[in-house]
């Protein structure tokens, strides 16, 4: 293709309404060659189309172990994913990418993984689980800790109760306070907290920590006191973008581009970055 | 290749033939007062008398605002219909040197990894003809960023004025089968004709380009209080931006209705709040000295150290169309201590 921006047409085969507001599209390419030979690593995200409104950025929230569709999640709220909430099962839209560096799991075979996540920041990490969970047999324990500010907020509902009935997953959720509901089984406090309260061992762990900057602030601070080097936490950064191929000028951070050098940084990285996210 | 000479009436019928075989000739013309680069067919509107036209003729590759490609929405689904770039053969005649340096910078962007073709098809067709500066103003600073009137960086063919004409100095390969393909136009210089002495404008003492890398490079001096404390007159209008040879940002948006309409890449601006504001209401640069700041470190620190290029060619076009009178070697000469 000679033309970077023009995006591949997908059609979109199933629609989940996770929240009120939250959507996620199982999105499947029109081109028959292109569903058999697309290919990413996750951690890695796209450009998706609302044709005659624009293009927003979304992580790839399905795991490249996965074949044949890829997923994302968004939440309604501009004018783009405002269109996109309004599309219906069978609708073309427009996908480009995949962009972005992505998760090293290669180099975490044999380790422990400990998944944090905060809100709608559940979809990146969802991809990176299901790459892990999906070849099990590679690493070492898997526990999520995930929070919302309600139980209304929280997303992938279903797949929340498939994890915590697995055996070989250990699965901590909470709410932040005032957010839980009469029948909420999980724990009552913000994620950091309740993090710190896990008495994750650090030793041979990798962490993966995804939310709000002040969430994920708090978190690296959690995850130190649990004894974290900052080399073995991993989080993304989630700036503004426009061209994901690093032209249009808006992602950077200092000079690092996070749509070609990002989203994926370690902690050691993050703290010698210029504070422009 | 030795020198060409190419006289004032042979210029007139070098923009007709470059017409006549479809490419498009660009140079300083009188507009609306005010001396801007556009398609001239003949010599007529051509102005010599300028130190530098009002835009950047950056836009001959990367234009304000062009189509990407059309959509069509109906019952089968989308059609998209990708739009032909149009590269032609286009000279950019009276470039000054100090802005032949920025297509090159611009280029750097444009083909780190990604090769966005919207840019660089319409850049290969782009002959530079820059003429010497024999005038400045006080907003020129080239030499303060390591540039002249007598640079070449970045110049196809390198003009200097005589009383008649202009004697010719063909730099690239470009340049040279450029002069070679329009050979009818050049000749031996005649007798008598000599370059006009160039000006060379005042560098700045101040500015230590160095020292100012040094000092952008390092996080502590991010927050350093001398941003607002100089930019706090800033009112963010992006006149910088859009007037800048090396201002390369840009956004992608649709216009049209949920049955047809087009995507387009338009010109954008760092000076905007809304440029990195994030969905949620964050916003990375939530004020405007930030926003000064990223645009002041793209020049002098993003663009040397990550494209190994020109951020800042000293063309000082940011001082003269600013509404507020910020003028960035202010800045320069503060982060140089």
């Amino acid at each position: 293709m000679s033309n970077l921006y023009i995006p591949h047409l997908v059609t979109i085969e199933d629609i989940y309404e996770e929240t009120s507001d939250i959507r996620s599209f199982k999105l499947v390419f029109k081109d028959k060659e292109l569903r058999e030979t697309f290919e990413f690593k996750t951690g890695q995200f796209g450009l998706y189309s609302a044709f005659g409104l624009g293009e927003s950025t979304f992580c790839l929230a399905s795991s490249p172990t996965r074949k044949g569709y890829i997923q994302c999640t968004f939440r309604k709220t501009g004018r783009v994913t405002n269109g996109l909430g309004e599309l219906s099962i069978g609708d073309t839209m427009g996908f480009r990418g995949p962009y972005g560096n992505h998760f090293p799991i290669e180099e975490w075979k044999g380790k422990n993984i400990l998944f944090i996540a905060g809100g709608i920041a559940l979809p990146p990490v969802r991809s990176v689980i299901w790459n892990i969970l999906d070849r099990h047999e590679d690493f070492g324990n898997v526990t999520i800790v995930y929070g919302a500010k309600t139980v209304a907020d929280l997303v992938y509902k279903e797949e929340l109760r498939h994890w915590d009935e697995r055996p070989d997953i250990k699965l901590i959720q909470t709410v932040d306070p005032g957010g839980e509901t009469d029948d909420w089984q999980g724990k009552v406090g913000f994620v950091p907290t309740v993090l710190e309260e896990s008495k994750v061992k650090a030793e041979n762990t990798i962490a993966v920590v995804c939310g709000p900057p002040i969430m994920i602030k708090f978190c690296l601070g959690a995850l130190g006191k649990l004894g974290f080097s900052d080399d073995a936490v991993f989080t993304t950064l989630e700036n503004k973008m426009k061209c994901g191929v690093g032209k249009c000028g808006r992602c950077n951070v200092g000079d690092i581009y996070i749509c070609k050098e990002g989203p994926v940084y370690t902690a050691t990285q993050i703290k010698t970055m210029f504070a422009d996210f | 290749m030795t020198d060409r000479y190419i006289s004032k009436e042979s210029l007139g019928t070098l923009i007709t033939t470059v017409n006549k075989s479809g490419g498009r000739f660009v140079a300083p013309v009188l507009d609306a007062r005010q001396v801007v680069y556009k398609e001239v067919a003949s010599i007529e509107p051509v102005v010599d008398d300028y130190i530098l036209p009002r835009n950047s003729y950056k836009e001959v590759a990367f234009p304000q605002t062009e189509v990407i490609y059309k959509y069509e929405l109906n019952r089968a689904g989308v059609t998209i219909d990708p739009v032909e770039i149009e590269a032609r053969e286009t000279i950019v005649f009276g470039a000054r040197p100090c802005e032949a340096a920025s297509l090159a910078s611009l280029n750097s962007v444009f083909t780190w990894d990604f090769i966005d073709e919207t840019y660089t098809k319409r850049e290969e067709r782009v002959v530079v003809l820059s003429v010497g500066c024999i005038n400045a103003d006080d907003e020129c600073f080239c030499t303060t960023v390591n540039l002249s009137p007598k640079s070449t960086t970045g110049s196809d063919v390198a003009l200097y004025e005589t009383d008649n004409g202009y004697i010719a100095t063909p730099i690239t390969d470009k340049g040279k089968a450029f002069v070679k393909t329009y050979s009818a136009s050049f000749a031996d210089t005649p007798k008598g004709e000599k370059r006009k002495e160039l000006i060379d404008p005042e560098k700045i003492e101040g500015v230590d380009l160095t020292k100012l890398g040094e000092t952008l490079a390092k996080t502590e001096n991010y927050d350093n209080p001398k941003w607002a404390e100089l930019t706090r007159k800033c009112c963010g209008c992006g006149a910088c931006t859009y007037s800048c040879p090396t201002c390369h940002c840009f956004d992608i948006t649709d216009e049209g209705t949920a049955f047809e309409g087009e995507r387009r890449k338009n010109w954008d601006a760092c000076q905007f709040d809304h440029f990195t504001l994030h969905a949620s209401g964050h916003n990375p640069r939530d004020t405007q000295y930030k926003r000064y700041r990223n645009r002041f470190m793209c020049k002098f620190h993003i663009y040397p150290t990550k494209f190994n290029s020109t951020g800042c060619v000293g063309c000082g076009r940011c001082i003269r169309v600013c509404p507020v009178r910020l003028d960035i070697t202010e800045l320069m000469e503060a982060m140089s201590k």
